[in-house]
């Protein structure tokens, strides 16, 4: 509609820490916004009756993960310095969530093909070969057509034990495959004969791209 | 001191940030740094609790204070209630995650009768005891405020004491009071009596009750010297004169008004007869264009709020309405936010306003003509006509508006099949005048969607004496109004009737309902105003299991009755009242305070003993307006 206008890109690394892991990925989206307003930094809206700000995330973050390899892209409608865009947003974010860095461009967030999680179980397995060794690791996930039975090990790319009493995860990520550890643990407590998880924490450190090239 | 861990149980729970805390604004201190600790509890779940403006106002004035640390409670939905008692975690406030049980003051904000039984559960989650003679010399003050404390009597047993009216002010003395108590060492009753004298302070236990044979009232009477006859309701003269909040607490999950709320006036000038809200508010204040336009533009700077909506009883009657809406409507363009204008009335509502509110956000439409004929309407002092809801619906539909939401009353004082029927016939013509229109897009149909209520008699309204309709004649009347409507433009919803009468028997209760609180609350009452928790069953046990007759309670009473709320004072006289049932027995319907003055009593309150509409210096001019409008 708007042919002259000129839109300047930015991406955002951020993170997500403490109280606000609880914020759901749309009252996230909700929260950045208000966080926009309050920085006063010249947002481009859309042109529609009901004008929202521009701005597209690469990961939604379930509720109760902590991250600090969130990445969303915006567009203002000026240019200001990357640091002037990181720090006006700090001073007036909700605790728990901090931009780590801004950048002017295009992310790369449509390679996106893996994340890295690091989880931290009550108890971890003494041994993850039979269960890294299986054909197919069946399990109920939640889908977009609802929960079904569904073969996860294509979307295991790999799994560490930790010396910390951690577990390292990489798996598939992204709106065409997408994994995420809880399902992985459930599976575990599934799979490995004794083994109870007990309640785990969620931890998103790194994405990446196909050739396993961290997007930052 | 301690507090609470939750990490646990909030990765179980639906909707964990109700609970977690840290949002943007809330207020963090050391608790070691303070002398007083007051939790704020509003008696229903976080979204509901974090919509209420008094909570927002009452947290902001009480952290203004260095010597106290005001922090917020909410009612665990059922999971987390669940979670936490499987755990042994009491009630804890969001702030600092410290137990409720270790504040000095837990403040409970009285909206509804249906959150009574929030009130109990949560004093028993917090391990606090229900009654407040049993709560030993460690024990939180336990009180509450609020439109509902106006008839404080069926929760009497359960505070220690009660604020009437406006707290800016009265809050500041309650805690000047507890320092003062503090350093003298006195035990609680102490406390109690020195409040006692504070103007609006209502401390039960220092009130003995006597009844008739019939159970109704025969005296209250003080048993101290302390204790005053009459409690005055306590109202800020100048609203330009004090805090309002600069901040609020931006929630993270949608909560019911998520929004910058401006409060443009207190109290109302329509003399409503059904309407608490119009008499106990009294008289009209209004703050100035200049400072809401101040308040606006600190909290949307504050918040990032993206709408902007003005909260007071009839926005329209605002006397300068087209120089606030133009100031703040040039503030939102500019900002690029909406304002919802609610409470519009359906008699002084322009098309110019209208057009400039659509251009930045299109909101559904609602108008509230509250009877279906004209006389019931002027029973009831509406003092609006069927061509004002025409005009007014008309211009909404030439506006492109297609959805209009029209709310009524049913079970009104002196009411007839013919009044109710008429709802259905107002409704019907209102798609009429739809189709009747040039302007509107004939492929489209216009939805035209009713909510009727049951009528509630309240306390402190001209209604107060009235009969209220057994669900059975309220069942009656709603499958009368269903059967009326033909036309299939037009939707219909009402309340429960049950609930409706629930709330009657609470709203116009006495002492004696406190044991079927307590005992409603032991068979699992709680949550009653969500659908899915109320159980009308066991409320009626409750009722049985006390001996207690819910129809004493909804019955009409005679003039000479003494009323469990008569020892409250809110400015508006009983006489008033009852001259204002007289006039609606007659279907004569009462001007305005700015048309003409009723001597309603409420001037009273104010330091010369006139109230602002003498002082309002556009109201003259308004009042040419109107009648030049006819």
């Amino acid at each position: 509609m708007d042919e002259e206008r000129v839109l300047y890109d930015y991406y955002l690394i951020y993170e997500k820490t403490d109280n606000a892991k609880y914020i759901s990925h749309l009252d996230f989206v909700r929260t950045y916004n208000r966080t926009m307003r309050r920085a006063g930094l010249p947002v481009a809206f859309s042109e529609g009756f009901n004008p929202h700000p521009l701005l597209s995330f690469a990961l939604p973050l379930s509720v109760g993960y902590t991250s600090r390899c969130e990445l969303l892209e915006l567009k203002l409608t000026e240019e200001l310095a990357e640091e002037e865009i990181r720090d006006r947003l700090n001073a007036v974010i909700p605790e728990g969530i901090r931009i780590l860095s801004a950048h002017r461009g295009k992310s790369r967030m449509k390679k996106l093909r893996f994340a890295r999680y690091i989880v931290t179980p009550e108890r971890v397995p003494e041994d993850i070969g039979g269960f890294m060794a299986l054909k197919e690791t069946v399990i109920d996930k939640k889908t977009k057509s609802g929960v079904k039975d569904t073969d996860i090990r294509p979307d295991i790319r790999e799994i560490r034990l930790l010396s910390n009493g951690r577990m390292e995860m990489i798996l598939s990520a992204g709106s065409d495959r997408n994994l995420k550890p809880d399902v992985v643990v459930k599976a575990m407590n599934k799979y490995i004969p004794g083994y109870d998880s007990g309640d785990c924490e969620y931890h998103r450190s790194a994405i990446y791209d196909e050739s396993m090239n961290e997007i930052n | 001191m301690s507090t609470v861990n939750i990490d646990k149980i909030l990765k179980r729970v639906q909707k964990p940030t109700r609970y977690s805390g840290g949002e943007l604004n809330s207020v963090v201190k050391d608790p070691r740094d303070v002398d007083i600790r007051y939790a704020f509890v509003f008696p229903d779940t976080y979204e509901v609790g974090m919509s209420h403006l008094g909570m927002k106002i009452l947290y902001h004035c009480l952290n203004l204070r260095p010597d106290t640390y005001c922090e917020r409670v909410f009612a665990p939905w059922i999971d987390m209630e669940e979670e936490m008692r499987g755990a042994n975690i009491p009630l804890f406030s969001i702030e600092t995650r410290t137990p409720v049980r270790e504040f000095d003051f837990v403040g409970v904000t009285l909206q509804y009768e249906m959150s009574y039984t929030n009130i109990l559960n949560m004093l028993d989650l917090a391990g606090i005891p229900l009654l407040s003679r049993d709560r030993g010399e460690d024990a939180p003050f336990v009180n509450a405020g609020g439109p509902c404390a106006y008839n404080p009597e069926p929760l009497a047993e359960i505070f220690d004491f009660f604020t009437m009216g406006e707290g800016e002010e009265v809050i500041g003395e309650l805690m000047d009071a507890y320092r003062e108590w503090k350093a003298e060492g006195g035990k609680r009753i102490d406390y109690l009596k020195k409040i006692a004298k504070i103007e609006g302070i209502y401390v039960p236990c220092l009130y003995d009750v006597e009844y008739n044979k019939d159970g109704t009232l025969k005296s209250m009477t003080p048993n101290c010297p302390e204790a005053k006859p009459r409690i005055r309701k306590r109202i800020v003269e100048n609203l330009d004169g004090i805090e309002y909040p600069d901040k609020f607490i931006v929630p993270f999950m949608d909560i019911v008004h998520d929004r910058a709320s401006l409060e443009v006036f207190r109290g109302c000038v329509r003399g409503c007869r059904f309407c608490q809200a119009g008499m106990i508010y009294r008289p009209i204040r209004e703050k100035s264009p200049d400072r809401l336009v101040k308040d606006a533009e600190c909290l949307l700077a504050s918040t990032g709020y993206e709408e902007i909506s003005l909260s007071s009883l009839s926005t329209s009657d605002y006397t300068r309405f087209e120089e606030l809406a133009d100031r703040l409507l040039t503030l939102t363009e500019k900002e690029k936010v909406g304002l919802s204008l609610p409470s519009l009335r359906v008699d002084n509502f322009g098309l110019s306003l209208m057009e400039r509110v659509q251009k930045v956000r299109k909101s559904g439409l609602t108008f509230a003509p509250e009877a279906g004929s004209q006389r019931m309407r002027d029973v009831i002092n509406k003092n609006v006509s069927e061509e004002d809801l025409m005009r007014s619906v008309g211009l909404a539909f030439d506006g492109g508006w297609m959805t209009v939401k029209l709310y009524f009353m049913i079970g009104l004082p002196y009411e007839t099949d013919e009044d109710i029927a008429g709802i259905a016939r107002l409704a019907e013509k209102v798609v009429e005048r739809y189709y009747a229109s040039e302007k509107t897009n004939k492929r489209r149909a216009p939805s035209v969607n009713l909510s009727v209520a049951g009528f509630v008699p309240k306390p402190f309204t001209p209604f107060q004496w009235a009969g209220q309709d057994s669900m059975e004649a309220l069942r009656r009347k709603q499958r009368l109004l269903k059967d009326e409507i033909k036309n299939r433009h037009v939707k219909y919803s009402y309340h429960q009737s049950d609930v409706s009468v629930l709330e009657g028997v609470f709203a116009r209760g006495d002492r004696k309902l406190n044991q079927v609180l307590v005992r409603a609350f032991e068979l699992g009452c709680k949550l009653d105003s969500w659908n899915e928790c109320f159980s009308m069953d066991r409320w009626r046990q409750a009722f049985d299991d006390c001996g207690i007759d819910m129809d004493f309670y909804t019955r009409e009473r005679s003039y000479d009755e003494i009323f469990p709320w008569d020892f409250v004072d809110i400015g508006v006289t009983k006489e008033f009242m009852m001259r204002e049932n007289e006039r609606a027995k007659a279907a004569v319907t009462t001007p305005h305070c700015r048309l003409k003055c009723s001597g309603c009593g409420a001037a009273s309150l104010c330091a010369d003993g006139r109230c602002s509409v003498y002082k309002e210096e556009s109201s003259l001019r308004k009042i040419e307006e109107l009648k030049n409008n006819g």
